[in-house]
């Protein structure tokens, strides 16, 4: 029992991950607005739909803004509340907007004090009749976003794409960290195995590599899953995707080269390069090509894999604890891979 | 044996997609917030545990047979 603590450890992070991270709501956010594009100098009534939200138990009356940019946002001239899921909010669009593109796209902020505050980006596109910035400049009556309401409960953050798949931080982004910390075992023992001869390593590293395999395909699989309903397609030839299934293949050939030596000896020198070489390939493979181009993931062609936005203080409570619960739950497969294979060993030396 | 396993779980999935089909709504997977794609990934990750404690049983089920050939040699 005291020597399987780290057994149990793992199990208990993972039923933490399970309950918490299922448990947690999202913030009130905003789903939609209707309609979407408007045209300069309309008196609009936009539909909007949140999510998690309760706009009828606000105290306050809720303030919206459409925000062009960090200085300048117009204000809602009315506020409807239909129900605690649907607002209809009035604006008066300006004849002439203060820019000189045609067609400019504003995001939705929404303040309530039950809620919190809450953006949509790009809500509304509103497109000018006529530009003329030195106009839009006189009439634009500006109404600086301030005293947002600061709400302190548990929440992950809503993200429109995502919505409640943002939870899959836990179930398929740690996974991948969780393989990472097993293939840097794998290699750690490899090389031991190179510095001692000792078969046990090569064992070891086996199992612990076929461990690592199992969390990147599926890895590869819950990706898939997500991507369809975040990206509109289960493979889209992204970097990522693509890198990382050449980094799976090397890693599945190890496991035939291991098939084509007879000599454990042989088997287990040879292998042991191998699996130094995979793992050199799988840095520039999954950190390096990734961040160099546009990719859909976060974390490639600049977009911050940790961001605020992607990962916030609460989502952290419970990723962390994932990646170190799914690493030990790898590690406890892996060991019960080699225990077997030990125990093959032994009865191979009686025979 | 992997291969009844195996086509049992292709039927689960078949059996889950008509589930999803009678729930009247064409569009399951993405209502209350596409909570259901968390629900997909997890099931699949629990899918790769059992497959591999398959892969362990087998692998157990080997070693077995050959103690019971080592102690058959021994008579």
């Amino acid at each position: 029992m005291k020597k399987n603590w780290w057994k149990i450890l793992g199990v208990l992070l993972l039923l933490y991950v399970l309950t918490v991270g299922m448990l947690i709501p999202l913030k009130p956010g905003i789903v939609e607005v209707i309609p979407g594009s408007v045209r300069t100098g309309d008196q609009i009534d936009l539909k909007v739909l949140g999510y998690n939200s309760f706009y009828s138990l606000a105290k306050k009356p809720i303030r919206a803004w459409l925000k062009l940019d960090d200085d300048r946002a117009l204000q809602a001239s009315d506020v409807k509340v239909t129900s605690d899921r649907q607002l209809a909010i009035r604006f008066d669009i300006p004849d002439y907007l203060p820019i000189n593109t045609k067609v400019q796209d504003f995001a939705l902020v929404l303040d309530s004090d039950a809620d919190g505050p809450s953006i949509l980006p790009s809500a509304v596109f509103v497109t000018q009749d006529s530009i003329d910035p030195e106009m839009g400049l006189q009439v634009w009556k500006n109404s600086p976003i301030d005293q947002l309401t600061s709400k302190n409960i548990l929440t992950f953050p809503f993200r429109n794409i995502l919505s409640e798949t943002i939870r899959n931080t836990y179930f398929h982004v740690s996974l991948w960290l969780s393989m990472m910390i097993i293939f840097i075992g794998s290699v750690g023992t490899s090389i031991g195995y190179l510095r001692t001869n000792n078969l046990d390593f090569d064992r070891k590293a086996k199992a612990l590599t076929v461990a690592g395999f199992l969390f990147g395909l599926l890895g590869l699989t819950t990706g898939a899953i997500w991507a369809n309903y975040t990206w509109g397609q289960p493979w889209s030839n992204d970097v990522k995707q693509i890198t990382t299934a050449i980094a799976l293949l090397i890693y599945g050939a190890y496991f035939i080269l291991r098939s084509a030596f007879e000599d454990e000896e042989q088997k287990a020198r040879i292998s042991a390069i191998y699996n130094i070489f995979a793992f050199v390939t799988l840095i520039p493979l999954l950190y390096v090509i990734p961040r160099m181009t546009d990719s859909l993931h976060p974390g490639a062609g600049g977009n911050p894999a940790f961001g605020s936005q992607d990962l916030d203080s609460t989502m952290r409570m419970i990723f962390y604890p994932a990646v170190i619960g799914w690493a030990l739950i790898g590690l406890w497969m892996a060991q019960l891979l080699y225990r077997v294979d030990r125990i093959r060993a032994k009865l191979l030396d009686l025979h | 044996m992997k291969k009844a396993i195996f086509s049992a779980l292709i039927f689960q999935f078949c059996w889950f997609h008509k589930l999803f089909a009678q729930t009247g709504s064409p569009d399951f997977m993405r209502s209350v917030g596409k909570i259901y794609v968390v629900v997909a990934v997890i099931v699949t990750v629990f899918i790769g545990i059992v497959l591999f404690l398959i892969y362990l049983d087998r692998r157990l089920t080997k070693l077995e047979n050959q103690i019971i050939e080592h102690d058959q040699n021994d008579n």
